[in-house]
Parts: C-alpha cells; structure tokens; sequence
C-alpha cells in the first residue's frame, strides 16, 4: 500500500445556508484545493459524501455534478452513501485509490443541504437508517435509539445528566473559538440542567436525552485533498499523513447488538486503524468524535481504547478531554455545537484535524499535536469507521 | 394626559381595566438572564425599528408575522385596539423577542403574535408562556385563544400543552379556526413550560428600562440565517 | 396478517433471526421457517420519545428493546405507566403508526 497524505483542508460555515447544495458542495473543495496549492498537478479523482440529496434535495449523481462545477471532467467521480458516515467512507475510498497507485489526487467532499425541509421530515429522513419493519414503524428515529441506549449505558456506568452537560458545555465552548461552527454560543450547567428554567430551556428529546444533547440540523461541506508520496515532496510543506484507517459494521436493529451499550462497531474499527498506523489510543494527541449526541461522545472516547470502560464520563469530569487537557476530544465544538450537515461530517473532522496538525487552528490550537483520531458513526453504530493521521517532521 | 377631542375619542375602543404584568427573569441555556416585562405605548417605535428588516423575510413567516405585529403594535400605540398588551424579552438590556394579545373579555383572551429575535435559546418558549402566564394568571381568564402562521412552529404548542380544537370560533387574525388553551391545562403545564422568578433584582430591572435594538445585520442573520450565500 | 410479527427461523440450527435475515448468522444456512416473536420478558431499555416523526399527534411516544424469556429480543411502543428497567412484560398486537389511510400494526409490551 502506498502512503496518502492530506495536502490540503477547507470547509464552509455550518448552519443554515442559502446556498444550493453544489454550491456548497464547490465552496469547500475550491478552498482546500486553493490550501494544497497543486499549481499544475490535475485532480485524478472526486468523491462526494452525502446522505440525503436524492430525497431532500431531489438531486443525485453528486460526484459528476461536482466535477463540473470545478471544471475537473475528465476525472474519475462518483459518490458515496454510508449514512452518517459517508464522510469519512468517502475519505477511505479517495485514500484506497491513492494507496493502490490508481490516483495520485483525489478530491473528498462531504456535504449536505439538510435545512431546505422542516424539521419533521428532517427527522424522518434521517429515522430511514433504521429497519424498516423491526424498528421504523414504531416511530423509532434517531434520537429514540440514542435515547434507548443512553439509559442503559447510564445505569450501567453510573454516568449522570451532569456528565451529558458536561459534554454540551465543554462542546459549545470551543465552538465559540471555532468560525466555522454552526453555533457559536456557550451554555451553562446552571441554564441547561440545575436551574428550574433549565425544564424549558432544555427540554426533552428522547429521555434521558434533552435538546441540548442532540445536535442540531446544519447545511455545509467540507473538503480535503488526498496525495500520494511524490505529490506530497512536490507540493513541499508540511505532511499530514494518513497513517491508518479502519472500518467495521454490526447488526441493523439496535436491538439485535450482542451487548446493547457496548458499540463494537467503533471498537473494531478502531483497532484496525491503530494496527494499521503502528500506534496505540495513547500516542493521540487529539480527537474528533461522533458526538451526534452527548452520550456518545462518553461512549465513543471507552470504546476507541482511550478510556477503559466505564470510566470515559470521569475522564470528562477530571477534564481531561477539555482543549487544555492531556485529550482533547472535539477541540472543532463536535457536532453538538459545530454541527452536522451529515454528508459532510465524517470530512469535518479530518479538516479540523488536518488544522489542528499543521498548527493552523488559531484559537483552538492544541499544543503540538503530532497524532490525531477521528471516529464517523453510522447507522445507529453499525458502521463506523476510524482514521489515525500524522504530522510527519519535515 | 393632553385633551382628545370627542371625533378622537369615539375611534377609541373603550378600555378595560387590566393589570400590569409583574416582571421577572429569567436564566436562559446561555446562563444569560432575560428579564421579561410589559411594554408602554411609547417603546413601540423601538420595537417596530427592530420588526421592519424582517418585513421581506419569507423564510419562517417572519414576513407575515412581522407585518401583522407591525400593524397591531401600531394599533396599541395609537389606541385602535380593544385591550391589547405588548410583553418583551431583554436579554442586558437588547430586544431578544415580543409577545402580544389582547382581553376579548373578562373570561376569554385572544393570543396575537410571538416574535423571536435572539434565537437558539429558546426565547419565544418563554415569552409564549408569558403571555399564557398573564392572560390567566394575572388578568384571571379562563382561556386563551390561539392560532398561528406558521405550522411547524405552531405544532409544537398544540402538542407540548396541549391545546384545545375550538374550530367554530373564527380567530381575529384571518378568521382562522381556533385553537383554545383552557386555564385548567395551563396549570398542568405550567412546571414545565413556564419558568422565570419574581421581583426582579432592582439593578437587572433597571438595566432593562430602555429597549436597546440588536444591530439590523444581526437581526436578519440570526432571524433568515447566514447572509453569507446570499446570491 | 397484521396478528403477528415474525422472525426467521434457521431450518439447520434454530437461530432466529428476527428482524428476517437471507443468510443465517450462525450457521449460513439460506432456509429459514416463520417463527412468531410473542411471549412474555423483561424491558431491556427504554425512552419517552418526543422528536417525532410526522404521523404522530401524541406528546410524546414511550418506545422500548425488550429480551424476551426465549432470549429473542424485539424493539416496540411500551404501555406501561410507570416503566422501569428489568420490569416483567409481555407481548401483544396492536396499532404502532398510521401512514395516511392505513394503520400499521405491530409490537406492543404491557406489564405482565
């Protein structure tokens, strides 16, 4: 396999946008393109991640529309569905044909034009990952799985509402230092949860989940542009590398999981992209994590390997996963507080990443981070994959 | 107060007695506190400073909702409306959103208008039930009708209450069928849906006596969403 | 048919799979025979809805995973009042969601 570099990230505001999906779609790609700076080097390849555009936006064959828009044709082009995690299924097809030598640059955009229907079909789009027969028509969305599985975990590892908060707070937080973020608006203990107001401010969603635990519904895009080793020297400046990636599915029903709070999706394929890359959950610096709700951003950080079980929401109370703690997870605001426009998250977290490796995420900086994580969480965790990039010294 | 003619006060609609909504405040999610008090006849042109942007604003019916509160604003500060009341949010001082109605009687209300400005805190939650609060709590009512322009945004009221069908009453806004929030459902409601503590300290209070305006840029962007992707 | 839900059954080695698969996950066996999921279990988790999707008017809908005593576990609406974890349960037949004109039917779990 041959190596791939990121040589370049950009991304548009997330939140809600008047612009049209390929707009959006080209704004992203032309700024990481413009980042990487290929001068002569032609684009061999252009994948887009996106989940809805077929029925929300009533558009499909997003890759050849792409390609048009940033006058790339002849170049190869298609786009890849993976729910939730289309983003980074995307990055892991653009890297495998970079890997295989088929490609020496390939364009990933993810993106997603959510906002354009109200917030019932919104919900029932996104409630279509579910199974149609055992889970669907019972009304289960999103939320109700999420719901669902947060009690259990709750009880099981004594995780409270104050930890979910906790990552609200600590989420929202660094969003206010993130331009790119959807909201830009801390939020306290006292406003979300201690208060009496607290019951109309954050109302529930899917007990014991209220809204400030969910995210919310975001338009944007967000780009990287994949190299091989020889573009990478040409290119000059410094090296993201993609040092591993991993992927792994589980059953379609939330209920047919062999241990319901154990998302073993995300730990497979977080093996596999630390067996890949050579290195272990402590050799991370920093991470971005799938905290389409809070409660898996505490889930997610045990069953990645940096947390044992059970222990991820103290880690969170130490703060040891704040910007300035020894883990900083979600430096980006995660998709609680920056948003998830969901074709465009899974490459969200690798231009936040890929920043934050090149020393180029301003206020929300984290000290010299060499090694990085990001995990996308599709379905309702059953298909995940996991990336590991590092900085190379020059 | 100057001398009315007796043309001016034949347009005048003969007003009842109605009580002063006591203020309170509030802690939103932000940790901000809103302070929620009633609006004198004076403050209106403020108030409409901040409501013209929205007036072309389709999105959310922002436009039509603007233009009716517009008009009814206007109509309570020239005194062309029965008992009509204006309660607003200030979030340190600036305008975060607006409720009106107005008495049809001693027993029944007639819910106008709730227009958010700050959003993403739940502002207009807030402000809805207030104006519930005073309809039946301090002006003693025992309903309140209700409709809206927008279904979405008004769907989560007839679910979260719930609200009552009283469809054979036409609404004054369009003669729309009404729906009805009786006192009885309010008091269920109320632990959940109505929050907010009672006096104001003097120092937050007085920080809310002028209604600052909330830069028009930021009205727009926070109300339409980003002006960036504008054509 | 709306008087039952159905799993399959695994014709080789009586694994049910429910929902249906093609393949069997134990063996790989491709034949499979109906089986009921019904009977009674215990409430393995839950939550009160209140995001819901548009065909539903109610405040909020109370939804559940339940593993019922022959191991199979089920995803449906609980009607229980007072619903906790572990609590004993049982199966039953009714309608879970109305798409338009029609009603669908599906997996109810009352207090056993």
């Amino acid at each position: 396999m041959n190596p791939v570099y990121i040589a370049g990230a950009g991304m548009t505001k997330f939140g809600r946008s008047e612009w049209s999906l390929i707009r959006l779609a080209s704004e992203a790609s032309r700024s990481a393109l413009h980042h990487a700076n290929l001068g002569e080097i032609p684009v061999d390849g252009v994948v887009v991640a996106n989940m809805g555009a077929a029925r929300v936006n009533k558009q499909t064959a997003l890759g050849s529309a792409l390609v048009d828009q940033l006058a790339l044709y002849p170049a190869a082009a298609e786009a890849v569905e993976n729910g939730p995690a289309s983003g980074a299924s995307a990055f892991k097809v653009g890297c495998q044909a970079i890997a295989s030598g088929m490609a020496d640059v390939v364009l990933v955009t993810g993106v997603e034009r959510m906002r354009v229907v109200n917030g019932l079909e919104g919900t029932d789009f996104v409630a279509s990952l579910s199974h149609p027969e055992a889970e669907y028509i019972y009304g289960v969305t999103l939320p109700a799985l999420a719901g669902m599985f947060a009690r259990l975990f709750m009880d099981r590892y004594g995780v409270e509402r104050k930890h979910l908060a906790m990552v609200a707070i600590k989420n929202h937080l660094n969003a206010t230092k993130n331009p790119y973020a959807h909201i830009q608006q801390a939020v306290t203990m006292e406003g979300i949860l201690t208060l009496p107001e607290a019951a109309v401010n954050n109302p529930p969603i899917a007990e014991p989940l209220h809204m400030f635990d969910c995210c919310p519904v975001s338009d944007g895009a967000a780009s990287v542009v994949l190299v091989s080793e020889d573009v990478a020297s040409r290119l000059g400046g410094p090296k993201v590398r993609v040092a591993g990636i991993g992927q792994a599915t589980d059953t379609h029903a939330v209920h047919d999981r062999e241990d319901p709070t154990d998302l073993k999706a995300v730990r497979l394929a977080s093996e596999k992209a630390f067996a890949m890359a050579g290195l272990a959950p402590s050799d991370i610096d920093v991470a971005e994590l799938h905290d389409a709700f809070t409660i898996l951003e505490i889930a997610e950080s045990e069953a990645a390997g940096f947390f044992p079980r059970g222990e991820g929401h103290k880690a969170l109370e130490r703060g040891e996963t704040a910007l300035d703690g020894p883990l900083p997870i979600n430096p980006s605001g995660g998709l609680k507080a920056k948003g998830h426009p969901v074709g465009a998250t899974g490459v969200a977290h690798l231009v936040e990443l890929t920043w934050q490796l090149r020393g180029e995420a301003e206020a929300r900086q984290v000290k010299d981070a060499k090694t990085a994580y990001a995990c996308n969480f599709g379905g309702f965790g059953n298909n995940v994959v996991a990336s590991v990039l590092q900085r190379e010294a020059k | 107060m100057a001398h009315i003619s007796e043309l001016e006060a034949s347009l005048r609609p003969p007003a009842m007695e109605m009580p002063p909504y006591p203020p309170k405040v509030i802690t939103l999610a932000s940790g901000e506190e809103m302070v929620v008090r009633q609006v004198e006849r004076d403050e209106v042109p403020t108030l409409l400073e901040a409501i013209y942007p929205l007036l072309w604003v389709e999105r959310d019916f922002y436009d039509i909702v603007g233009a009716r509160l517009f008009g009814e604003l206007l109509a309570y500060k020239r005194y062309r409306v029965k008992d009509e009341y204006v309660l607003a949010g200030m979030i340190d001082g600036v305008l975060a959103g607006m409720v009106n109605g107005r008495l049809v009687d001693g027993k029944t209300g007639m819910s106008y208008h709730t227009l958010t400005i700050r959003r993403g805190l739940r502002v207009g939650s807030h402000l809805f039930a207030a104006k519930m609060e005073y309809h039946i709590e301090h002006c003693g009512q025992e309903e309140v009708l209700i409709v809206a322009e927008s279904p979405i945004g008004f769907r989560r009221w007839m679910i979260e209450y719930p609200l009552e069908k009283r469809f054979e009453v036409q609404h004054e806004l369009g003669g729309v069928p009404s729906w009805v929030l009786p006192s009885a459902t309010y008091y269920n409601a109320k632990p959940r849906l109505v929050a907010g503590t009672r006096p104001v300290p003097a120092e937050l209070l007085k920080s809310a006596e002028t209604i600052m305006l909330p830069a028009e840029e930021t009205v727009v962007r926070q109300v339409a969403g980003e002006k960036e992707g504008k054509e | 048919m709306s008087d039952k839900v159905y799993g399959a059954k695994c014709t080789s080695c009586g694994t049910v799979s429910y929902p249906m698969r093609a393949v069997c996950p134990n063996c790989r066996n491709e034949t499979f025979e109906r089986v009921a999921i019904e009977g009674e279990g215990k409430v393995l988790t839950f939550t009160d809805v209140y995001a819901l999707a548009i065909d539903y008017e109610t405040r909020y809908l109370r939804l559940a995973i339940v593993e019922l005593d022959s191991g199979q576990r089920a995803t449906g609406q609980l009607l229980a009042d007072d619903p906790k974890l572990g609590m004993r349960i049982k199966t039953t037949i009714g309608v879970v969601r109305e798409q338009g004109e029609s009603e669908i039917h599906g997996l109810q779990f009352v207090p056993a």
